[in-house]
Protein backbone atom coordinates (compact mmCIF):
# COMPACT_ATOMS: atom_id res chain seq x y z
CA UNK A 1 0.00 0.00 0.00
CA UNK A 2 0.96 3.42 -0.99
CA UNK A 3 1.86 6.16 1.67
CA UNK A 4 -1.14 8.20 1.94
CA UNK A 5 0.55 11.22 3.90
CA UNK A 6 3.76 11.87 0.82
CA UNK A 7 3.38 13.60 -2.50
CA UNK A 8 5.51 14.31 -4.75
CA UNK A 9 5.96 18.08 -3.75
CA UNK A 10 4.96 17.77 0.18
CA UNK A 11 4.20 15.60 3.01
CA UNK A 12 1.56 15.99 5.52
CA UNK A 13 3.02 16.06 9.33
CA UNK A 14 2.51 16.67 12.77
CA UNK A 15 4.19 19.15 15.12
CA UNK A 16 4.75 20.33 18.57
CA UNK A 17 2.40 23.24 19.29
CA UNK A 18 6.08 24.99 20.26
CA UNK A 19 7.02 24.45 16.86
CA UNK A 20 3.34 25.66 15.27
CA UNK A 21 2.93 28.66 17.29
CA UNK A 22 6.07 29.74 16.13
CA UNK A 23 4.78 29.83 12.29
CA UNK A 24 1.21 30.62 12.74
CA UNK A 25 2.81 33.85 14.82
CA UNK A 26 5.27 34.51 11.45
CA UNK A 27 2.05 34.12 9.05
CA UNK A 28 -0.64 36.71 11.18
CA UNK A 29 1.70 39.00 10.80
CA UNK A 30 0.43 38.91 6.73
CA UNK A 31 -2.62 40.10 6.89
CA UNK A 32 -2.97 39.05 3.08
CA UNK A 33 -2.63 35.57 3.87
CA UNK A 34 -4.78 35.97 7.04
CA UNK A 35 -7.68 37.00 4.21
CA UNK A 36 -7.07 34.56 2.12
CA UNK A 37 -7.73 31.68 4.86
CA UNK A 38 -9.90 33.13 6.92
CA UNK A 39 -13.17 34.92 7.42
CA UNK A 40 -12.60 35.90 10.52
CA UNK A 41 -11.32 39.95 11.58
CA UNK A 42 -7.32 39.79 11.61
CA UNK A 43 -5.77 39.21 14.91
CA UNK A 44 -2.48 39.17 16.25
CA UNK A 45 -1.28 37.02 19.08
CA UNK A 46 1.50 36.69 20.80
CA UNK A 47 3.99 33.14 20.47
CA UNK A 48 3.02 32.12 23.96
CA UNK A 49 -0.50 32.70 24.09
CA UNK A 50 -0.73 30.87 20.32
CA UNK A 51 1.33 27.61 21.80
CA UNK A 52 -1.30 27.76 24.79
CA UNK A 53 -4.89 27.83 22.44
CA UNK A 54 -2.51 24.99 20.45
CA UNK A 55 -2.02 22.39 23.21
CA UNK A 56 -5.83 22.85 24.74
CA UNK A 57 -6.68 21.97 21.20
CA UNK A 58 -4.57 18.94 20.94
CA UNK A 59 -6.64 18.09 23.99
CA UNK A 60 -9.79 18.11 22.21
CA UNK A 61 -9.60 16.48 19.03
CA UNK A 62 -12.19 13.86 18.21
CA UNK A 63 -13.85 15.73 15.14
CA UNK A 64 -11.20 17.31 13.34
CA UNK A 65 -8.36 15.74 11.45
CA UNK A 66 -5.54 18.76 11.48
CA UNK A 67 -2.02 18.29 9.67
CA UNK A 68 0.65 20.79 8.81
CA UNK A 69 2.15 20.32 5.22
CA UNK A 70 6.12 20.41 5.03
CA UNK A 71 8.12 20.30 1.91
CA UNK A 72 9.75 17.10 0.83
CA UNK A 73 12.58 18.71 -0.75
CA UNK A 74 13.93 20.39 2.50
CA UNK A 75 11.31 19.84 4.90
CA UNK A 76 9.98 23.30 5.53
CA UNK A 77 6.65 23.99 7.42
CA UNK A 78 4.84 25.91 5.03
CA UNK A 79 1.17 25.60 6.13
CA UNK A 80 -1.59 23.49 7.58
CA UNK A 81 -4.37 21.37 6.14
CA UNK A 82 -7.34 19.93 7.89
CA UNK A 83 -10.86 17.83 7.89
CA UNK A 84 -13.57 18.71 10.38
CA UNK A 85 -16.30 16.21 10.72
CA UNK A 86 -19.74 17.89 10.15
CA UNK A 87 -21.36 14.53 10.32
CA UNK A 88 -20.22 10.86 10.74
CA UNK A 89 -23.78 10.15 9.85
CA UNK A 90 -24.20 11.45 6.36
CA UNK A 91 -20.12 10.84 5.69
CA UNK A 92 -19.60 14.73 5.18
CA UNK A 93 -16.47 16.52 6.28
CA UNK A 94 -15.08 20.17 6.02
CA UNK A 95 -11.66 20.82 4.32
CA UNK A 96 -9.69 23.80 5.44
CA UNK A 97 -6.47 24.84 4.22
CA UNK A 98 -3.75 27.77 3.85
CA UNK A 99 -0.25 28.06 2.75
CA UNK A 100 1.48 30.61 5.40
CA UNK A 101 4.55 30.69 3.40
CA UNK A 102 3.94 33.32 0.42
CA UNK A 103 6.80 32.05 -1.15
CA UNK A 104 4.78 29.01 -2.22
CA UNK A 105 1.84 30.48 -3.39
CA UNK A 106 0.85 28.99 -7.00
CA UNK A 107 3.15 26.36 -7.47
CA UNK A 108 1.30 23.87 -6.80
CA UNK A 109 1.76 22.55 -2.91
CA UNK A 110 -1.40 23.64 -2.13
CA UNK A 111 -3.17 21.69 -4.43
CA UNK A 112 -1.06 18.72 -3.77
CA UNK A 113 -1.72 18.82 0.23
CA UNK A 114 -5.66 19.52 -0.54
CA UNK A 115 -5.16 16.42 -2.68
CA UNK A 116 -3.81 14.21 -0.10
CA UNK A 117 -6.02 15.41 2.40
CA UNK A 118 -9.12 14.56 -0.07
CA UNK A 119 -7.13 11.12 -0.37
CA UNK A 120 -7.07 10.25 3.68
CA UNK A 121 -10.85 11.46 3.67
CA UNK A 122 -12.45 8.82 1.33
CA UNK A 123 -9.45 6.01 1.62
CA UNK A 124 -8.51 6.35 5.65
CA UNK A 125 -11.53 7.80 6.77
CA UNK A 126 -14.18 6.24 4.64
CA UNK A 127 -16.23 9.07 4.45
CA UNK A 128 -18.54 10.18 0.77
CA UNK A 129 -18.27 13.60 0.28
CA UNK A 130 -15.88 16.72 1.02
CA UNK A 131 -16.82 20.19 1.60
CA UNK A 132 -14.85 23.64 1.72
CA UNK A 133 -15.64 27.32 1.33
CA UNK A 134 -13.95 30.22 0.25
CA UNK A 135 -14.03 33.81 -0.46
CA UNK A 136 -15.18 35.11 -4.00
CA UNK A 137 -11.87 37.02 -4.18
CA UNK A 138 -9.40 34.15 -3.84
CA UNK A 139 -9.37 33.32 -7.15
CA UNK A 140 -5.94 31.40 -7.05
CA UNK A 141 -7.86 29.18 -4.70
CA UNK A 142 -10.89 28.53 -6.77
CA UNK A 143 -8.55 27.37 -9.48
CA UNK A 144 -6.52 25.05 -7.52
CA UNK A 145 -9.39 22.99 -5.91
CA UNK A 146 -11.36 22.78 -9.48
CA UNK A 147 -7.81 21.26 -10.88
CA UNK A 148 -8.67 19.06 -7.48
CA UNK A 149 -11.56 18.11 -8.65
CA UNK A 150 -14.00 20.08 -6.21
CA UNK A 151 -17.42 21.41 -8.22
CA UNK A 152 -18.61 24.87 -7.68
CA UNK A 153 -21.95 24.36 -6.05
CA UNK A 154 -22.77 27.75 -4.33
CA UNK A 155 -22.72 31.56 -4.07
CA UNK A 156 -23.89 33.43 -0.95
CA UNK A 157 -24.24 36.69 -2.19
CA UNK A 158 -22.63 39.28 -0.48
CA UNK A 159 -21.86 37.40 2.89
CA UNK A 160 -19.15 39.25 3.98
CA UNK A 161 -18.02 42.43 4.17
CA UNK A 162 -14.15 43.81 3.72
CA UNK A 163 -12.63 46.95 3.09
CA UNK A 164 -15.77 48.91 2.51
CA UNK A 165 -16.94 46.32 0.15
CA UNK A 166 -19.27 43.21 -0.03
CA UNK A 167 -17.99 39.73 -1.18
CA UNK A 168 -19.65 36.61 -1.98
CA UNK A 169 -18.58 33.30 -0.29
CA UNK A 170 -18.80 30.47 -2.21
CA UNK A 171 -18.86 26.99 -1.47
CA UNK A 172 -17.53 23.75 -2.96
CA UNK A 173 -18.16 20.18 -2.97
CA UNK A 174 -16.49 16.84 -4.30
CA UNK A 175 -18.36 13.36 -3.96
CA UNK A 176 -16.76 9.97 -3.51
CA UNK A 177 -17.64 8.57 -6.39
CA UNK A 178 -16.49 11.43 -8.37
CA UNK A 179 -12.88 11.54 -7.10
CA UNK A 180 -12.69 7.48 -7.51
CA UNK A 181 -13.88 8.29 -11.05
CA UNK A 182 -10.84 10.35 -11.24
CA UNK A 183 -8.18 8.23 -9.70
CA UNK A 184 -9.20 5.04 -12.28
CA UNK A 185 -8.53 7.82 -15.12
CA UNK B 1 -47.13 51.56 12.99
CA UNK B 2 -48.33 48.01 12.22
CA UNK B 3 -47.86 45.23 14.92
CA UNK B 4 -45.09 43.14 13.45
CA UNK B 5 -46.39 40.34 15.07
CA UNK B 6 -49.38 39.54 13.47
CA UNK B 7 -50.15 38.46 10.02
CA UNK B 8 -53.95 37.06 8.67
CA UNK B 9 -53.43 33.64 9.32
CA UNK B 10 -51.00 33.42 12.44
CA UNK B 11 -49.30 35.38 15.33
CA UNK B 12 -45.68 34.88 16.17
CA UNK B 13 -46.12 34.59 19.97
CA UNK B 14 -43.18 33.77 23.34
CA UNK B 15 -43.12 30.53 23.66
CA UNK B 16 -44.09 28.45 27.10
CA UNK B 17 -41.36 25.83 27.28
CA UNK B 18 -43.63 23.05 29.43
CA UNK B 19 -46.36 23.61 25.98
CA UNK B 20 -43.45 23.37 23.13
CA UNK B 21 -42.23 20.71 25.10
CA UNK B 22 -44.95 18.63 25.57
CA UNK B 23 -46.14 19.41 21.82
CA UNK B 24 -42.68 18.74 20.36
CA UNK B 25 -42.57 14.75 22.18
CA UNK B 26 -45.62 13.83 20.95
CA UNK B 27 -44.88 15.28 17.18
CA UNK B 28 -41.57 14.09 17.17
CA UNK B 29 -42.42 10.82 17.48
CA UNK B 30 -43.85 11.01 13.32
CA UNK B 31 -39.82 10.37 12.08
CA UNK B 32 -41.39 12.52 8.97
CA UNK B 33 -41.45 15.47 10.40
CA UNK B 34 -38.50 15.23 12.02
CA UNK B 35 -36.62 14.87 8.85
CA UNK B 36 -38.06 18.07 7.01
CA UNK B 37 -37.08 19.58 10.36
CA UNK B 38 -33.26 18.60 10.80
CA UNK B 39 -30.56 16.81 9.24
CA UNK B 40 -29.13 14.79 11.84
CA UNK B 41 -30.22 11.43 12.78
CA UNK B 42 -33.94 11.61 14.20
CA UNK B 43 -34.28 10.94 17.56
CA UNK B 44 -37.11 10.73 20.46
CA UNK B 45 -36.78 13.16 23.70
CA UNK B 46 -39.71 12.72 26.60
CA UNK B 47 -41.80 15.81 26.97
CA UNK B 48 -39.91 16.38 30.34
CA UNK B 49 -36.01 16.55 28.06
CA UNK B 50 -37.53 18.83 25.49
CA UNK B 51 -39.25 21.34 27.88
CA UNK B 52 -35.97 21.48 30.06
CA UNK B 53 -34.54 22.11 26.07
CA UNK B 54 -36.68 25.00 25.87
CA UNK B 55 -36.23 26.26 29.81
CA UNK B 56 -32.76 26.35 29.45
CA UNK B 57 -32.92 28.60 26.14
CA UNK B 58 -34.93 31.14 27.76
CA UNK B 59 -33.10 31.49 30.41
CA UNK B 60 -29.89 31.75 28.08
CA UNK B 61 -31.77 35.08 26.71
CA UNK B 62 -29.61 35.22 23.86
CA UNK B 63 -29.67 38.34 22.04
CA UNK B 64 -28.82 37.22 18.58
CA UNK B 65 -31.01 34.15 19.36
CA UNK B 66 -35.12 35.02 18.21
CA UNK B 67 -37.33 32.17 18.82
CA UNK B 68 -40.97 32.00 18.50
CA UNK B 69 -43.98 30.09 18.26
CA UNK B 70 -46.64 30.24 15.87
CA UNK B 71 -50.11 30.63 16.66
CA UNK B 72 -53.15 30.55 14.69
CA UNK B 73 -55.21 33.71 14.77
CA UNK B 74 -58.97 32.06 14.74
CA UNK B 75 -58.02 29.91 18.00
CA UNK B 76 -55.25 30.24 19.27
CA UNK B 77 -53.72 26.98 18.88
CA UNK B 78 -50.21 26.47 18.58
CA UNK B 79 -49.04 25.34 14.84
CA UNK B 80 -45.34 25.01 14.68
CA UNK B 81 -42.22 27.39 16.00
CA UNK B 82 -40.06 29.65 14.09
CA UNK B 83 -36.35 30.94 14.77
CA UNK B 84 -34.20 33.64 13.53
CA UNK B 85 -30.40 33.51 14.61
CA UNK B 86 -28.70 36.78 14.28
CA UNK B 87 -25.27 36.60 13.11
CA UNK B 88 -23.68 39.59 13.54
CA UNK B 89 -20.61 38.24 12.33
CA UNK B 90 -17.85 41.27 11.78
CA UNK B 91 -20.54 43.39 10.27
CA UNK B 92 -22.02 40.40 7.98
CA UNK B 93 -25.26 41.32 9.79
CA UNK B 94 -26.66 38.18 7.63
CA UNK B 95 -28.67 35.64 9.62
CA UNK B 96 -30.24 32.02 9.61
CA UNK B 97 -33.76 31.03 9.80
CA UNK B 98 -35.38 27.99 10.22
CA UNK B 99 -39.19 26.83 11.13
CA UNK B 100 -41.58 23.89 11.41
CA UNK B 101 -45.23 23.12 11.51
CA UNK B 102 -45.61 20.10 13.81
CA UNK B 103 -48.64 18.66 12.54
CA UNK B 104 -49.35 17.40 9.12
CA UNK B 105 -52.93 18.35 9.20
CA UNK B 106 -51.44 21.93 9.41
CA UNK B 107 -48.94 21.60 6.02
CA UNK B 108 -49.98 23.48 2.81
CA UNK B 109 -52.20 25.68 4.31
CA UNK B 110 -50.19 28.66 4.13
CA UNK B 111 -49.25 28.97 8.12
CA UNK B 112 -45.62 28.51 7.54
CA UNK B 113 -45.84 30.85 4.90
CA UNK B 114 -46.73 33.82 6.69
CA UNK B 115 -45.03 32.93 9.56
CA UNK B 116 -41.92 33.32 7.35
CA UNK B 117 -43.01 36.51 6.17
CA UNK B 118 -43.57 38.16 9.26
CA UNK B 119 -39.86 36.66 10.42
CA UNK B 120 -38.79 38.75 7.18
CA UNK B 121 -40.42 42.17 8.31
CA UNK B 122 -39.07 41.45 11.84
CA UNK B 123 -35.30 40.89 10.94
CA UNK B 124 -35.37 43.40 7.93
CA UNK B 125 -37.15 46.24 9.85
CA UNK B 126 -37.00 45.67 13.69
CA UNK B 127 -33.39 43.70 13.85
CA UNK B 128 -32.17 45.95 10.43
CA UNK B 129 -30.68 42.66 9.09
CA UNK B 130 -28.62 42.83 6.17
CA UNK B 131 -29.78 39.48 4.79
CA UNK B 132 -31.46 36.23 5.67
CA UNK B 133 -29.92 32.42 4.80
CA UNK B 134 -31.49 28.97 5.16
CA UNK B 135 -30.99 25.56 4.26
CA UNK B 136 -33.64 23.08 2.95
CA UNK B 137 -33.45 19.36 2.10
CA UNK B 138 -33.90 18.37 -1.81
CA UNK B 139 -37.04 16.45 -0.06
CA UNK B 140 -38.99 18.73 1.06
CA UNK B 141 -40.63 20.59 -2.16
CA UNK B 142 -43.26 22.32 -0.56
CA UNK B 143 -40.98 23.99 2.00
CA UNK B 144 -38.84 25.75 -1.02
CA UNK B 145 -41.94 26.55 -3.02
CA UNK B 146 -43.03 28.60 0.18
CA UNK B 147 -39.41 30.08 0.86
CA UNK B 148 -39.17 31.03 -3.08
CA UNK B 149 -42.92 32.52 -2.44
CA UNK B 150 -41.27 34.67 0.15
CA UNK B 151 -38.48 35.93 -2.36
CA UNK B 152 -35.98 33.67 -1.26
CA UNK B 153 -33.46 32.52 -3.94
CA UNK B 154 -31.61 29.33 -4.53
CA UNK B 155 -28.04 30.40 -4.20
CA UNK B 156 -26.31 26.81 -3.60
CA UNK B 157 -27.15 23.03 -4.11
CA UNK B 158 -24.63 20.95 -1.36
CA UNK B 159 -24.91 17.84 -4.19
CA UNK B 160 -25.34 14.39 -2.27
CA UNK B 161 -25.04 16.11 1.14
CA UNK B 162 -27.28 13.73 2.94
CA UNK B 163 -27.87 10.32 3.03
CA UNK B 164 -31.23 8.89 4.16
CA UNK B 165 -33.02 5.60 2.99
CA UNK B 166 -29.82 4.45 1.51
CA UNK B 167 -30.09 8.12 -1.18
CA UNK B 168 -28.45 10.75 -1.45
CA UNK B 169 -29.79 14.55 -1.20
CA UNK B 170 -28.69 17.47 -1.98
CA UNK B 171 -29.44 20.47 0.71
CA UNK B 172 -29.98 23.63 -1.11
CA UNK B 173 -29.38 27.28 0.38
CA UNK B 174 -31.64 30.10 -0.07
CA UNK B 175 -31.21 33.74 0.54
CA UNK B 176 -32.52 36.89 0.37
CA UNK B 177 -31.37 40.07 0.61
CA UNK B 178 -32.58 42.65 2.64
CA UNK B 179 -33.06 45.11 -0.64
CA UNK B 180 -34.82 42.64 -2.40
CA UNK B 181 -36.91 42.33 0.44
CA UNK B 182 -37.28 46.01 0.62
CA UNK B 183 -38.46 46.67 -3.13
CA UNK B 184 -41.21 44.02 -2.76
CA UNK B 185 -43.16 44.57 0.95
CA UNK B 186 -41.89 48.23 1.81
CA UNK B 187 -43.76 50.56 -0.07
CA UNK B 188 -44.33 53.40 2.43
Amino acid sequence: MKDIYRGSLVRLADDSPEVLAKSFAKWDRDTEQHRLADSDPAQLWSEKKLKEFLEKRAENNSKSFRFSIHTLADDTLIGGVGLWINSWTHADTWLGISIGERDYWGKGYGSEAVRLAVQYAFLELNLRRVSLGLHAYNERALKAYEKVGFKLEGRMRGEGLRDGVRFDSLWMGILREEWLAAQGA
Amino acid sequence: MKNLFKGNLVRLSAIDHEEIGKTLSRHGRDSELMRLMDIGPTRLHSAKAASKFFEKMIEENSPAHHFFSIRALDDNRLLGDINLDAINNWGSRDSFVGIGIYERENWGKGYGSEAMQLILQFGFIELNLRRVTLTVFEYNPRAIRSYEKCGFHVEGRMRGRIIKDNKRWDVLHMGILREEWMEKNHDE
